[in-house]
Formats: C-alpha cells, structure tokens, sequence
C-alpha cells in the first residue's frame, strides 16, 4: 500500500502524477470536498478496473439538480454537454495488481467524470416525465389524502397478488474453493455495498458499520450503486475507507475488473450488503469466485408491492451465510414466510436505548392546549398530509384546545407549508425546521402521531417513550413492538384519522387511559430494547472476521 | 429444553374444570415459557380463579375478553398472544383437556423427530386424546394420510395426519407467520378442522401417540348429525354453516355437494325433527356466502 503524504483525501488505490483545479494535492482547488470525494470515487473505481496503468480524469460540473457520472459507460466519451463546465484536470497511476506478471503502464487512459450539480429537493411525483406524469400529480397535489386512498387500495391489491406468489431462488454455489487466478492483496478488509451515501435509516447504520469495520481493523472498501450527489461522502467515518460510487451501466468487463481488483489490492474478510442492488446480483459470482468469503446482509423493511431488498436478499439467499434482520416481523418474514433455515437469520435490533421504562411519565399541563405533535422527514413515505388533516379535524371535533407542531423538513416542505394554509390551521400548527432540537418538540408535545405508509422500526417512538409521551401510529411495519395495541391505527387514510382522531379524544378526556397507553408502551420499548443489540453483533462479526 | 413454548387455554364458564388443567400444564415436564389462559367472558367466576393462578406463578398471562368469542375466536386471541411474546411454539388445547406430564415433552420431541426424518417442516404435532376411562376419545381423531405408517416403519410411535382437533396440538411459529390464525368467525365447531387442514397443504401433520392428554367431555360420543336435538341445534348450526363454507370455497362444489348429501343422510338417520332440518339446511345457504379470510399475527418480540 502506497501513500502519499501530501495527498488530502485517503487514497490506497492510486497516485497522484499531476492535477489542476482538483485540490487533491494541495493547490488551488474549484471543487468543494463532496465533488473532491467524488472524484476520488471515481479514481477508485478506474484504478481498480484499470490495474498499473495511467489514466487521465478531465473533470466536469454539470447543473444544478443532474447527477455525477463517475463509473459508466459514458466516461469513455470525450465530448461532453454544453451545460458541463471543466473544473479539474488530474492524472493518477493505478497502484493495482490483478496479476502476478507486472502489466504495461505506458498507455494513458482518457476518461471524462462528472461530479454532476448541487442538490435539488423533488419528490418522486416531480420528476414524473410526460402529459401522465402530470395529470398525476396535479391529482396527487391537489386532492392528497384521497389520492393517498387510491394509492393504499393498490397496495393492498399488488400485495395480495405479490404475496401469492413465491420469490424465486437462485441456486447455490457448489464448490468450497474458486480456480485461483491472483493474488490476493495483505491489507484485511469488508467489502460493502450501500445504496448511497445520503440520509435514510439503512443508510446511517451502513455509516456506523463502516465505522465499527474500522474499528476492529479492517479497511472499509464501499460500492454504491444508486444515482445521487452522495452528501454524506464527506463524513469522517468514510476517511481511511476506499469508496467506489458506481454510476450505471458499467461497461460489462467493468464488473468482474472491479471486484477483482478490491480481492487483488485487499484481503477481503467478508461482504457486507447493505440494500446495494448491483452487489446483490453479483454475490453468485463472487461466492464463485471466492467461497471463502463470508457474505452477511442487513435489512431492514418489508416494502409495498416490491419486498424490496428484503425479497432480492431472499432470492439470493442461498449465497449469503447470515441475514442480519433489526425487527422481530423481518425474522419472521424470512424464517416463515420464505422457509429460511432459522440459524441463517440473525435479528439484532438497534434499539440502542436506555432507561425508557423508569422514567416518570410526563403529565399533561391542565393550563395549556392539548399538544399533538408530528417528528419526521416530509417525506411521501411519512405522509405529512395526513397529519395535517388529522389536525384538522382535531380542531374541529377535540374535546378542548389543541395545538400542533410539525417538526421536519423535506420534499414535501411546499406542500407542508400550503395544505397548512388551506386548512386553515396556521394560527394552531406551528412548523419547525432541523434547526430545533427533536427534544423541545417531544418535551412540549402530549402525544406523538405517527403518519407512516410504511415503517421499518421509528426510532422517533423510543424517544417519545423516553420523554413520556404516548404515541399514535399507522400499525405498519415493526411499529406493533413497540406502540400500545390500541394505539395502532388502520394505514388506510380515512380510518386512519378517524381511529386516530378518536384516540387522541380519549386520550385528552382521560389522563388514566393515556398513562395506562403509555405503561403498555414502555413495557414493549424495554422488552424490544432487551433484543440483542446490532452494534455487539455486528462489533462481533468483525472481530471474527479480523482474527 | 431450548424452545420457548406459549401454552394456550381457552375457557369460558368451568371454573370446575379449570385449575386441574391448569396444574397439568404448568407442572409439565418440559416447562411451557407462557401459560396463556384466554377468558372468552366468563360469568362463573373463572376470572378469580385464573388471577390466583397468575399470582402465584409468573407464567400464566391472562387475557380476558369483554365478550365469548367461542373456541375459534379464543384460540386466535390466545395463538396470536403467544406468537406476541416471542414463542417458538404454541400449545393449544380446551379448558377440560388434561395433558400428561410428558404430554408436552414428548409433542416436541416428536415433531422435531419428524421433521429430521421426513426431512420436511411438520405443521404441527397432536397428541393421542383418551376419554376419563382410558379408551380413545371419540370426538378427538385424527384424520390420516394414505402413509400414515411412515414414521411408524422408521420405529417412531407417530402417525401422519391430515387434521386434527384443538386438544393438546402443538404449532411451530412459522406456520402462523405463513398461514395465520384460526378463523374466529367460524366462532365454534369446524375450526379445527379448517386450520389444521390449511396448513396441511404442504406437508402432513403427526399424531404422537407417546404424548397423551385426558379429555374430561361428559360424554365420549364423536359430532354426528343424527344427534341434533332442539337443545343442541345452536351448535349444530355453526357446524353446518362453517363445513358448508369450507367445502365450497376452499374445497370445490363437489365437495360442497357431498357434505350436503352427508348431512342429509346424517338428519334422516337420526330421524331428526323437519323443522330443525330446515333451520340447519339454512344454515348451509347461508355458508355459501360466509367465506372469512385468515388474519395474521403481529410480529412483537
């Protein structure tokens, strides 16, 4: 493993002959640290794939709102859009060896990377292309809580037929050892594959593994397969990682180069897959190539319609030796559902709280409005919507005076913001932005509502048990752990207010009921939080890997 | 042993029976990690019975309900309780079942014998049901397959079964995860039957016939048509309506058409009184549009 000192960003894949305009060397530098980080992706992947030899980045920014092309088939082009403006300039010689034999360097190779534009927020219903795209989202704006309705019927009728029917398998891989073919490289490493490095719950437990794999001595080597600006990549648990953000296709020669580099520049210990699609599918071959390599997963919902990663996991199951599951329904869904052998599905919860069940329970203040609160990404998974009409028709039927906070931030700010207008809600709903602590809210609020179309565990809920304040969920997902059987309310939109609506009524009528709610939920969020715990198991796992 | 196994009772007015049911299913053997008694709204008293239970042993976690829900319905609160706490197994049986002190032990046992040697998941485990006296309990046989002997050649004392009744059957976990709960609309009689029938499509059942319970019915005389009285017609009526909807809706019409014909050949053996056939022939006109679907337990722990 090479170094150089004056290299800013970690490399252990390349060398850096000359750049402009980069900054990776110290100079003068256009890019900020995310494009810089990119780049240094971008390196990663072409040094991996291109093993000895000289390759030649001329760097792009593109518009605000496009995304970075870093590993596809397009680098290969050296023209470019008339959009794109050239910030950087860098050459760099790949310190991989694939082969025993050393490999011809002299050629240069020219490749065009783009670190794509700033971020823009847009829900999925913005980008819809085309006179469809915008009939339906005219509908989805205008009219949300009844397009939430059709939306829930659908799921259950995909669902229903979804669910009839079994995922497919993908056979095993037979033989114990891979015709060898290269060495392997001394440096102990976990290959992980993470669907992007920006903000999601599977997201910030891949960044905490990547920070434990550190830890028990491994070098972190992370593939991401999934288009985006990556804001996460300058966080410090990435330094001292090689990360490789992928941008598809990949040219197909591309992909066995890939992982055959990270097996010839590391000694990989193990694969950790954390929802990363292309990793997935190339788990049969890689357990071809090298049996030996333990594959372990972590997942983390059951998603409408699809099953999402959780059913790709399973089809590919048989080359996976654990599948690390954080709530009791996915153990359930794997081991009973799917028919996977119990000793294969790890559950490992990262409840990672203390103390919720001895606090003492907060009392509702006689003096001051009832407060209903909501915590949360205005997100369509998260249906802000639909706390906003609750709202409104707590402040219509409540037994006595009720006020709300929506505490978040996200693509569905805008209509957060206008809904709140046209439901006449803007003297009794107050919005506060990230830039609150989550804490006021929950110190301030009576009961907490949970709004959710799905859920893989709300850690939003064990806080509120810790603060002492009840909370009123969609029952979906693992939320049954962890709220009071009664507060659990239907997914559909319209009982779903009316059970929730209700509820809160009981609720501000008699305190007994709230506490008794209360009393029930901290007795789930104990038992839960008594599960094992994710970080031992994963700390675990590691150290074996690295001994 | 390792697995953790929620026993289930469901009862509702024999606060008589009760406690030596009870004392057989917490001094088993093999420990149950959860007594589970469901109260489907009893009026005799039963309620303080089970609270001194409950007081005395922390196992027996009592669910009361604020209306009788029938067997069927007791057996999916009590089944979707126990799947709640986190068990590997749940044990269910009636509040007049007394199972032996090996009864649970030797369910177990067999089940996982079962499955290493059929080398398939079995269902579900039931054991061998006596009357008071010691003879075979009429109402608690076991259908069995065409090789029921299978297990039997391979010197295990268990047979293969299709369907059994609700006394002493013991169900992994997963079978709940995949196929749900009894159908509690079906309230009483036939539930058994189409639980254990549904999640027999995969694979068989087994009948350990080493695990052994006493079933205290007053008298041992298995459901047949002929026996309707007056008196008893309530019952009867359930039976006709949920047999008549399984047979066309999870079955076929020709299994429909057979069970009409059982039933009226059953009525005019008995000699049975017109008016009370007619009320039962309603009943079966009334199952062709009854056809309630499995619910599913929650996963807690």
């Amino acid at each position: 493993m090479t170094e150089k000192p004056e290299i800013h960003t970690h490399s252990q894949t390349f060398d850096v002959l000359d750049e402009s305009g980069v900054g990776l060397t110290g100079g003068e530098s256009l890019l900020d640290e995310r494009e810089r980080a990119l780049v240094v992706g971008a390196a990663n992947f072409h040094a991996l794939t291109r093993p000895g030899q000289t390759i030649r980045f001329t760097v792009l920014r593109g518009p605000q709102g496009s995304l970075p092309s870093l590993t596809d088939r397009e680098t290969g082009a050296i023209e470019w859009e008339d959009d794109r403006e050239v910030v950087g300039s860098v050459v760099f010689r790949s310190l991989v060896h694939t082969t025993v034999a050393a490999v011809d360097a002299d050629g240069l190779v020219d490749l065009v990377v783009d670190v794509g534009g700033s971020e823009q927020t847009a829900s999925a219903y913005h980008q819809l292309p085309g006179l469809a795209g915008a009939l339906r989202r005219a509908v989805r704006f205008t009219v949300p809580v009844q397009f939430d309705a059709l939306r829930q019927y659908r799921t259950d009728l995909v669902e229903k037929r979804y669910r009839a029917r079994d995922v497919p398998r993908k056979a095993g891989v037979r033989i114990a050892r891979g015709a060898s073919a290269t060495d392997q490289g001394r440096t102990p490493a976990v290959l992980f594959g993470i669907h992007w490095l920006e903000l999601g719950g599977a997201e910030r437990w891949a960044v905490e593994t990547v920070q434990l794999a550190k830890d028990a001595g491994l070098t972190p080597v992370i593939i991401t397969d999934r288009p985006s600006g990556h804001p996460w990549i300058t966080r410090p648990e990435f330094d001292g990682a090689v990360v490789v953000p992928l941008t598809l296709p990949l040219t197909p020669d591309h992909e066995s180069m890939l992982l055959n580099g990270i097996m010839a520049n590391y000694d990989v210990r193990g694969v950790h897959v954390h929802h990363c699609t292309w990793l997935y599918e190339r788990l049969p071959w890689l357990k071809a190539i090298r049996p030996d390599i333990p594959v372990v997963d972590s997942l983390h919902i059951l998603e409408w319609r699809t099953g999402g990663f959780v059913d790709i996991s399973v089809r590919v199951s048989n080359v996976v030796d654990r599948h690390h599951v954080i709530s009791p329904q996915l153990r359930d869904y794997l081991i009973g559902k799917q028919g996977i052998p119990a000793e294969k599905v790890a559950l490992a919860t990262l409840a990672n709280l203390t103390a919720a069940a001895d606090q003492p329970a907060k009392a509702v203040a006689a003096d001051k409005p009832f407060t209903v609160a909501f915590v949360g990404r205005f997100t369509q998974q998260k249906r802000p919507y639909l706390f906003l009409k609750l709202a409104a028709e707590l402040k219509d039927s409540a037994p006595g005076p009720v006020r709300f906070v929506m505490h978040g931030d996200g693509e569905l700010s805008g209509e957060v913001h206008g809904l709140r207008g046209r439901l006449g809600l803007s003297e009794a709903l107050e919005l506060r932005g990230p830039d609150r602590d989550v804490s006021d809210t929950l110190a301030e609020a009576d009961v907490l509502v949970i709004s959710s179309d799905n859920e893989g565990l709300t850690l939003t809920s064990f806080e509120a048990s810790a603060a002492g304040i009840p909370v009123v969920s969609t029952d979906v997902g693992s939320q049954a752990s962890l709220i009071a059987d009664g507060l659990l309310c239907p997914r559909h939109p319209y009982p779903f207010i009316r059970t929730a609506a209700a509820r809160i009524g009981t609720m501000m009528d008699s305190p007994e009921q709230r506490e008794r709610w209360l009393v029930e939920q901290r007795r789930k969020s104990a038992a839960f939080a008594a599960l094992p715990d994710a970080r031992s198991w994963v700390r675990d796992l590691y150290r074996g890997w690295n001994s | 042993m390792n697995t953790a196994v929620a026993a289930v009772i469901v009862t509702y007015n024999r606060k008589a029976k009760l406690p030596k049911v009870l004392d057989h299913v917490l001094g088993q053997s093999a420990r149950p990690q959860w007594v589970v008694v469901v109260d489907n709204a009893s009026t005799d008293g039963t309620a303080e019975v089970v609270a001194d239970y409950a007081a005395r042993d922390d196992r027996v976690v009592v669910v009361s309900l604020d209306e009788n829900t029938g067997g069927a319905g007791g057996f999916a609160t009590g089944m979707a309780r126990g799947y709640e706490l986190g068990a590997d197994f749940v044990w269910i049986m009636d509040d007049d079942c007394y199972p032996d002190e090996h009864a649970l032990e030797e369910l177990v046992n067999g089940h996982a014998k079962a499955e290493s040697t059929l080398g398939t998941q079995v269902p579900y485990a039931c054991s061998l049901v006596k009357f008071i006296d010691g003879s075979i309990c009429e109402m608690n046989n076991p259908g069995t397959t065409w090789d029921w002997g299978r297990l039997i050649s391979k010197g295990q004392q268990t047979v293969m079964v299709t369907h059994c009744s609700f006394v002493s059957v013991l169900f992994p976990r997963w079978v709940l995860t995949k196929h749900g709960l009894p159908l509690r609309e079906y309230f009483i009689w036939f539930d058994d039957q189409e639980y254990t029938l549904r999640i027999t499509k995969d694979a068989p059942g087994v009948q350990v016939l080493t695990s052994v319970a006493v079933h205290d019915m007053g008298v041992n005389r298995g459901v047949n048509f002929g026996d309707v009285t007056a008196a008893n017609i309530w019952k009867f009526e359930y039976g006709a309506r949920n047999e008549a909807s399984y047979r066309l809706h999870r079955e076929n019409p020709v299994a429909f058409g057979k069970f009409v014909l059982r039933l009226f050949q059953g009525l005019r053996g008995g000699r049975v009184a017109w008016p009370l056939r007619v009320r039962l022939f309603k009943k079966v006109v009334e199952g062709v549009r009854f056809n309630p679907q499995p619910e599913f337990p929650r996963s807690v722990l």
